[in-house]
């Protein structure tokens, strides 16, 4: 797994929302477990979640908190009864009032019963919309990949592209880039394999080799899956990244450069 | 500039609290009420929009939290996004009953909030900063973002839905406005 896309894709702000499918959690809870720069950065998400909370708290009215401390303390202590007691020369009647008192009673205790059945229902409800809602957010969020895989491999089988590989640097010699380029539209696409991290305060730069001088192609970042538009070039003789400073540079900083790999224009 | 500060006088430990917690010692809820009622209840009540239904919320939250103190695992995050999450669940759960089926969108929180903020501001002690100062400071796409998730109570994905505005851009976005709100809050 690469932790830094990981974090990167805000999976972490969404676990800490409560907003992770069953899955996304258990893979993160896992993470957690195995990564300590995972369980460092969901520390600071919660941190920045509460300040935030806490910035803007409201004061609820004071009944509030006097409601919930008598429903806790009553539910902790037995309800006391009050015994009456029962005179033998008490007339027939008597009886009978107590009789419908009886009923009365048993039948509001089975109404309340009832009721907490009827209430067990409408949240088991709830329960299966926000399970239907989170399965119609899982099928969003494949269907968006899906279109993002399909528009990556319409660029992979187009024979107008060229594919550039960039091998890496003695600065990097496992790092591996490749760049899909359209000579006659000028569109270059980015692939990465394999490119080390680097600093926040820093970002790629992929260059492009124009009658001998480096042309600027455009920054990034790792955070991305599958292929990147990058800006378009004409007439490239060679495509190589860099590290520089973020929002990138003029010019190139040669001695960071990580890739490097010449266009050798398409057999067909 | 100073930098901006949330005062919070935090004098039980938290390993304390919920050790107290799970033997339902009624005083550790009192402590827990004190210092997170506030925070709850403004998200709670940024969800449900009206005072009354708030109220009745924050309520039912406590309860929860009281009865499923127990089943709290340190392991998988702080105990405050574990009661936010109960929060912000509890509150999404009741727009959706019958009661609240109409309104939510259309009720007007703000003069409320107003006046609660200003009420509060006089109580508050030191410089607590108001969140819509705070939400000024980020750019205009993750401001967005932070106001329909923390002030207007949406969920991502329904945010998502609504803005047409794919889910993966929202938490993305989502991302780099906490990063930026980790710089301006000094979250290190």
């Amino acid at each position: 797994m690469n932790i830094q896309e990981y974090i990167a894709s805000g999976i972490l702000e969404s676990y800490a929302l409560g907003e992770v499918t069953d899955a996304e959690r258990a893979s993160l809870e896992q993470a957690l477990k195995q990564y300590p720069e995972v369980r460092e950065e969901l520390k600071k998400v919660e941190e920045t979640l509460e300040n935030i909370a806490f910035a803007s708290a409201i004061r609820p009215r004071a009944e509030v908190k006097e409601k919930i401390m008598a429903k806790i303390t009553s539910s902790s202590s037995k309800p006391e009864g009050r015994i009456i007691a029962m005179t033998p020369e008490r007339p027939v009647w008597k009886y009978a009032t107590a009789a419908s008192i009886a009923i009365a009673l048993i039948s509001s205790v089975m109404a309340i019963q009832y009721r907490q059945l009827w209430k067990a229902d409408s949240s088991e409800l709830a329960l299966i919309k926000s399970e239907n809602q989170r399965m119609a957010e899982d099928y969003n969020t494949v269907n968006q990949k899906l279109d993002k895989i399909q528009g990556d491999l319409a660029v992979m089988e187009n024979t107008s592209f060229t594919k550039v590989v960039m091998k890496g640097t003695a600065n990097d010699t496992n790092a591996l880039a490749s760049v899909y380029w359209n000579a006659s539209t000028q569109e270059v696409y980015l692939s990465i394999q394999q490119l080390k991290a680097i600093s926040k305060e820093n970002q790629f730069q992929l260059w492009a080799i124009v009658n001998g001088k480096p042309i600027d192609a455009g920054v990034f970042d790792l955070n991305f899956a599958g292929m990147l538009k990058m800006k378009s070039i004409n007439g490239a003789a060679a495509f190589a990244i860099t590290i520089e400073p973020r929002g990138g540079k003029d010019n190139p900083t040669l001695e960071t450069m990580q890739v490097v790999g010449s266009v050798v224009s398409n057999p067909s | 500039m100073k930098p901006p500060f949330i005062a919070r006088a935090k004098t039980i430990e938290e390993s304390v609290l919920i050790e107290r917690l799970s033997r339902r010692d009624p005083t550790a809820l009192d402590y827990l009420y004190d210092h997170y009622s506030g925070a709850l209840y403004s998200v709670v009540l940024r969800i449900v929009r009206k005072e009354e239904v708030a109220e009745e919320c924050l309520q039912d939250v406590f309860i929860k939290i009281w009865d499923r103190m127990v089943s709290y695992d340190p392991s998988k995050g702080r105990l405050f996004t574990w009661m936010l999450n109960i929060a912000r669940n509890q509150a999404i759960d009741k727009t959706r009953s019958k009661e609240m089926s109409q309104g939510r969108k259309t009720d007007d929180i703000d003069n409320l909030v107003n006046r609660i903020d200003r009420q509060e501001s006089e109580e508050t002690p030191t410089d607590a900063i108001g969140l819509k100062e705070l939400l000024s400071k980020l750019p205009e796409d993750q401001q967005f973002v932070i106001d329909h998730l923390y002030l207007k109570g949406f969920t991502q994905s329904e945010l998502a839905e609504e803005s047409g505005i794919p889910l993966g851009t929202i938490k993305t976005r989502t991302r780099m406005a906490m990063i930026e709100l980790r710089a301006i809050l000094n979250v290190t």
